[in-house]
């Protein structure tokens, strides 16, 4: 259990969201292009690293709305939290 | 014709926590992104929409909450006339936001149950099925918060000192209801 700082309605427990997966993955713009191996990288393969990973959250219980989120898998600290569509704020 | 049939069993007094379904409450879910939206329902319901999180405004007749930075839930102060769906002031929202594209205006009266709870252990109560933190809520009036309770979605907008308005969808209104008294009864 870890607190979140939903960008839009402020401190909330982790219980009010859900997990929307690593952030930042662009859509092909031609898809119909891609070989099916591509595709499938698309489609399905996730870093899923320990440590450090760019992430998607909705605060599915509060607001509904979708931000980004820094988090530390290994540990569960997030190092930031930004709207959609912003830069993350770091590298 | 919309249900304005009673959603609870009855009204119930536990412990100084007084529980009641106010029926039949106006409801809108008003929805837009546009600054024209905003100035729209300003002028056509002659109350402000709050911008600020988990804030409310109010009006004679209308209080308008806080749900989302393009979302925004309008209620009725008084209970509306039991014999008409046709309300004045979605009329006016049709009018004046859905014709002109500025956005989304939604019915939600018989989708939405309203408990007025009234009480000091309202937040007692509610600290025993959620995770939200009441602490700076409770001392704000007219503060707004959508959270969980009882693994239940809920939204909880602070009338008054000790008094809150509760909304829930009507098909989880019973269960929480019950849950609500049986909880109250443990404090």
């Amino acid at each position: 259990m870890f607190v979140i700082n939903c960008p839009f309605c402020g401190e909330r427990e982790q219980s009010e969201f859900k997990a929307g997966g690593e952030a930042h993955i662009v859509r092909p713009k031609q898809p119909t292009e891609l070989s099916d191996d591509e595709w499938a990288e698309y489609l399905f393969m996730r870093k899923n690293i320990k440590g450090v990973q760019f992430e998607r959250w909705n605060h599915a219980h509060g607001c509904r709305k979708w931000f980004n989120m820094v988090r530390d898998t290994s540990n569960d600290e997030i190092k930031a939290v930004y709207k959609m569509g912003e830069k993350p704020p770091i590298e | 014709m919309l249900n304005y049939n009673q959603a609870l069993p009855k009204n119930t007094l536990i412990q100084d926590l007084q529980m009641k379904e106010i029926k039949p409450i106006m409801k809108l879910i008003i929805r837009g992104k546009k600054r024209e939206f905003i100035s729209a329902v300003g002028k056509s319901l002659n109350i402000l929409l709050p911008t600020e999180a988990n804030t409310s405004a109010q009006s004679d007749k209308l209080t308008a909450v806080w749900l989302s930075p393009d979302e925004w839930m309008i209620y009725s102060n008084e209970p509306v006339d039991e014999n008409t769906n046709n309300y004045k002031t979605e009329e006016l929202l049709n009018n004046y936001i859905s014709k002109l594209n500025l956005g989304a205006v939604t019915d939600v009266t018989d989708q939405f149950v309203m408990i007025n709870l009234k009480g000091n252990k309202i937040y007692e109560l509610f600290q025993t099925g959620s995770p939200f933190n009441f602490d700076d809520f409770q001392n704000k009036k007219g503060a707004v918060t959508q959270t969980i309770l009882n693994k239940i979605d809920i939204i909880v907008h602070n009338q008054d000192k000790n008094a809150v308005n509760l909304f829930v969808r009507r098909s989880f209104s019973q269960h929480l209801f019950s849950w609500m008294n049986d909880a109250a009864s443990r404090l």
